[in-house]
């Protein structure tokens, strides 16, 4: 394989390259430090070598992992170089900053073989392996894998465990587990038995500290978290932008009818509220019977000087800013306000905390919401402004191995719409087949 | 605060009669004594405490019954952290393993973030009681194992009280989480520690400094020759007398080992390698690892400067430096440049100065792979190292413009405008410059703009309210120092992964946040703090206190 040029040496570019057998969690985590980087405005990717690997051999037994067939090996050999090197190739003319090696690498050889490209290149690799003797923990991440797994489709369901069993027999019997005296000199992460021991060795950079960070919080608990908007307020009639007014008659009704829709869902479950620090909010959580936190990073987007106008007033106005808004409108900042990506970056600590934390329910504003749930439904930039969330809606995630489930819960409440669609200054929405994937009711599964 | 300020007032008393009580158990920690090491930490800047700028460290200030901290999320009734529980943190290593500098981080940091901590270090204890000097200690104190009676007696006595007093601590005085710096190097003394607080509901995690570099060995006992134990000792004396302590306790050494089941962190050769076990304390712990996976020795400083000035000040604008800023802007990079420079001078070991103005080659390695012209910073040992394993596939990469290299220069601003500006003179010298949105001044909602007489006038009310609190008050739709402070943490972690110079430019809320970090300032401080266009800042790092200088800016104004 050739020498990829680099142009870019003075950003930062990593590879995680994931260690250890199969059932182990990597895709997991994996795609968690994809969503987490990618919402962070990282450019992430995950390279997934069983997905190339499928390429040749879409559904294999257990014998196709034995070392000693060398015709599967060589398919094999063939997945790893594919994937390396459409990474490569992605790292270079998407610029991009972390990659994730998701396969097995389970073998000294093979990551000397990466971590050599890898330096030629100038990207820094950071192993990161789970390793794993705890039977249950393995048994339910097999259970996880032959539902999920295209390698299984169809198959039935005890004869899947059992050859899947076999499959991480035959890499048990090559597997070499990364070694503090052996590999003292690499960058590596081991999490053993989930994270009852980590051992974090030679981080060097702050973006690698947070990855580790954030790997470290996250757990498979069962759980829910449940969002919702404010009531619909005064200025949402008035069809106004930001402000800290109250709720309207209507929002008030629906502050009551929360604390139903709320016990309905979560049954006996303890919840925490957490708030924003305006008005409209905490009259919405005003008789939920919950432990209730106020946080300043849950306030609406600041739209500095357009703050308190309708969106008809700001295109008269500011017509290039409104222009410009919505050319670009997760970028766009507003004169003396926020972006969405300053949203997300204020949001930060919140989705750490999320991530931590059990039963929460939310009460925020449209623009958090958005960027709260893109995060959860990995939904792209160049979206996530765009979705409509309607007033009146409760909404429960359920954050799961593969991905996160989503529930609606109408309050059947009237409330006005506040959606402005790209190039109108006017609310409401026009149902459109186009714009399906943007309206969260519709996708009701990740 | 002041000279008489005590240890006490840290447990935070709420009765007269319960003061007079806890005097009395914690005798050897009020008084003079106290008085005198008080006076140690902040020698420098004693009498100018309540005079503007506070030029203090006092990260070792006592935390106040009602005292709420820069950066706290939330505060409950218990005035605890509300699902963090109470958590001792125990020291464990030989001497010479930087554990003094790890109790002060871990303090720095946490009670920043809002939890009650107060770190008890035994040496200090031990001083208290010498009183005088070291001369009266039994020969064998400084073994974990004392031989003669008299050793163990005035060695356990110590510990009894330090351990008294952390008890003390937890059930008196709101603490939730103490640091306890003693070696602990045996594992009988490790269990039953954690027996004792365990019984009490008080969690227990150790953390094992194990350094086996002897380049880090050898800085941290000279470190040590210079500390307070050594005052007018030769440094050959002092090195001996300290190896003498290492040696001593060397043997009895019993590193932490999983068939203990305690909770731990090894944190091995400052970072180099961390191994977290059984963990189950969860956010705070948590939190900790991450602190230390950032922490390291930092060779550069800090350094704080405003950003240049515009047309009519105004927030809403946005608005371009004026000609006066870009003059500012100009004399604020050779201030800086030379500041720095002056500072790799004075290591004159370094041989890598001396050929420097003869050597093209040199010079040009000094900069970064991405700049064109040589950088105006003096090559530095790191420098060169840095240039030779660059290509070079069996090393790890220098991870460039993040900091990551002792000599390193990154300069921050705020994604405003005139902020970014004041940069562009370091930009054009190919040094990094990088934008933070977290550096966005504190937003001022419905009073930007305004002059406090004009806000007086507008929202009398609002004003009241601000100057009782000016630190949490926040003004309709704006935000207070403490929403800035929460939004500015991620930059904390990052300013402590920096090895090397950082520059931030900023305004002047920003600037006070930060600073309030290196310096373990209280809210009432902070929104006090000044930052003027006629000076930089400089804070340096030191393993028991921060240091700050101030550096008088030349003229740039016509």
């Amino acid at each position: 394989m050739g020498t990829y040029t680099v142009s870019n040496a003075q950003n930062l570019r990593i590879c995680v390259v994931m260690v250890g057998l199969p059932a182990r969690g990597k895709s997991f985590i994996s795609q968690k430090i994809v969503r987490y980087l990618s919402w962070l405005s990282f450019k992430a990717k995950s390279f997934n070598v069983g997905g190339y690997r499928r390429k040749g051999a879409p559904r294999p037994s257990a014998d196709f992992f034995d070392y000693s067939n060398a015709e599967a090996y060589k398919i094999r050999e063939q997945a790893v170089k594919e994937a390396v090197e459409d990474m490569m190739k992605w790292f270079e003319e998407e610029e991009g900053c972390v990659a994730i090696l998701d396969a097995t690498n389970s073998t000294r050889v093979r990551r000397n073989w990466i971590l050599k490209l890898c330096r030629e290149n100038c990207i820094e690799p950071m192993f990161l392996e789970s390793w794993c003797d705890d039977e249950d923990v393995v048994l339910r991440n097999i259970a996880d894998v032959k539902n999920s797994s295209p390698d299984y489709e169809g198959v039935d369901s005890e004869a899947a465990t059992s050859d899947f069993l076999e499959r991480i027999n035959k890499y048990k019997e090559v597997y070499q587990p990364l070694q503090d005296d052996i590999d003292k000199d690499l960058t590596f992460v081991r999490l053993i038995n989930v994270a009852q021991q980590v051992v974090i060795n030679r981080i060097e950079t702050y973006l690698e500290s947070r990855i580790v960070f954030y790997v470290m919080n996250l757990h498979i608990k069962p759980r829910y978290i449940w969002l919702s908007r404010h009531g619909e307020s005064i200025y949402n009639i008035e069809k106004k932008i930001g402000g800290d007014s109250s709720l309207s008659p209507r929002g008030l009704k629906y502050a009551a009818k929360l604390k139903e829709m709320v016990k309905e869902s979560a049954g006996d479950r303890d919840l925490t509220v957490w708030t924003s620090t305006l008005i409209r909010t905490q009259e919405t959580a005003q008789y939920l019977p919950y432990k209730q936190l106020q946080w300043k990073a849950l306030d609406e987007l600041d739209a500095g000087v357009c703050d308190g106008m309708t969106y008809e007033e700001i295109e008269e106005k500011y017509p290039e800013d409104f222009k410009a808004r919505d050319e670009d409108k997760y970028e766009y900042r507003y004169r003396g306000g926020e972006s969405y990506r300053d949203v997300v970056i204020r949001l930060e600590p919140i989705i750490m905390e999320l991530e931590r934390q059990e039963n929460i329910l939310i009460i925020t504003h449209q623009a958090v919401l958005r960027c709260i749930y893109a995060y959860f439904m990995n939904v792209p930039q160049e979206e996530s402004p765009w979705m409509s969330i309607p007033l009146h809606t409760l909404i429960r995630l359920e954050p799961r191995a593969y991905g996160t489930k989503v529930k609606k819960i109408k309050a059947d409440i009237p409330a006005v719409s506040t959606y402005k669609e790209r190039g109108t200054s006017q609310v409401g929405e026009t149902y459109d087949e186009k714009r399906k994937s943007l309206h969260i009711l519709n996708s009701t599964s990740d | 605060m002041s000279d008489e300020m005590t240890l006490k007032e840290g447990f935070a008393r709420k009765s007269e009669v319960e003061s007079v009580e806890h005097a009395e158990t914690l005798s050897i920690t009020t008084g003079n004594h106290m008085a005198r090491t008080r006076r140690r930490w902040s020698r420098s800047s004693q009498d100018k405490r309540h005079k503007g700028q506070n030029l203090a460290d006092n990260v070792h200030e006592a935390v106040t019954f009602d005292y709420i901290s820069p950066g706290q999320l939330y505060s409950t009734e218990s005035g605890r952290l509300f699902h963090a529980g109470k958590i001792l943190v125990v020291l464990v290593g030989l001497p010479a393993t930087s554990k003094t500098l790890l109790s002060v981080a871990i303090t720095r940091y946490t009670k920043w973030l809002g939890v009650r901590t107060w770190s008890f270090h035994v040496s200090e204890y031990r001083r208290r009681m010498a009183g005088v000097g070291l001369e009266e200690f039994p020969i064998d104190y400084f073994s974990a194992r004392p031989q003669t009676a008299e050793g163990s007696k005035v060695r356990n006595q110590i510990l009894d009280q330090v351990s008294k007093d952390m008890l003390a601590y937890f059930k008196e005085g709101k603490g939730q989480l103490a640091v306890y710096d003693a070696l602990n190097i045996l594992a009988e003394e490790r269990v039953q520690l954690n027996q004792q607080f365990m019984e009490m509901g008080i969690k227990v995690l150790f953390i094992e400094s194990v350094m086996n570099d002897s380049e880090l060995i050898k800085h941290n006992v000279e470190q040590a020759s210079k500390s307070a134990d050594y005052v007018g000792w030769s440094k050959e004396n002092a090195i001996a007398d300290y190896v003498h302590r290492i040696k001593i306790n060397k043997q009895l050494y019993e590193p932490m080992t999983r068939e203990e089941q305690l909770s731990y962190v090894k944190y091995i050769n400052f970072g180099e390698q961390l191994i977290v076990n059984n963990n189950h304390f969860g956010y705070l712990v948590n939190k900790i690892v991450f602190f230390l996976m950032n922490l390291g020795e930092k060779k550069g400083c800090v350094y704080f400067a405003r950003c240049g000035t515009s047309k009519d000040d105004k927030y809403i604008r946005d608005e371009v430096l004026n000609e006066e800023g870009l003059q500012y802007s100009e004399v604020l990079t050779d201030l800086v440049l030379k500041t720095i420079n002056a500072r790799r001078l004075t290591k004159s070991k370094n041989a890598v100065i001396e050929s420097w103005k003869n050597s093209p080659k040199i010079r040009a390695a000094s900069s970064g792979p991405a700049s064109p012209s040589p950088s105006p910073l003096i090559p530095t040992h790191e420098t060169l190292r840095r240039s030779e394993s660059t290509g070079n596939t069996s090393v790890r990469q220098p991870a460039t413009g993040d900091g990551g290299d002792e000599d390193s220069f990154v300069v921050w601003t705020a994604p405003r405008k005139r902020t970014f500006d004041t940069a562009k003179f370091f930009l054009e010298k190919g040094i990094t410059v990088r934008q933070k949105s977290q550096l966005q001044q504190l937003h001022p909602g419905l009073v930007a703009d305004l002059s406090k007489s004009q806000i007086k006038e507008k929202f009398p009310e609002e004003y009241r309210e601000w100057k009782k609190d000016p630190y949490h008050y926040r003004f309709p739709r704006a935000e207070s120092y403490h929403d800035l402070a929460v939004r500015m943490e991620p930059l904390l972690l990052e300013m402590e992964r920096m090895r090397g110079d950082i520059l931030i430019i900023g305004h002047e809320s920003t600037l006070r946040v930060l600073y309030g970090y290196l310096m373990a300032c209280s809210c009432s401080d902070i929104p006090s703090l000044q930052f003027t266009r006629d000076e930089l800042i400089e804070i340096s790092f030191g393993p028991f206190e921060n240091k700050v200088r101030k550096v008088p800016m030349p003229s740039y104004r016509k």
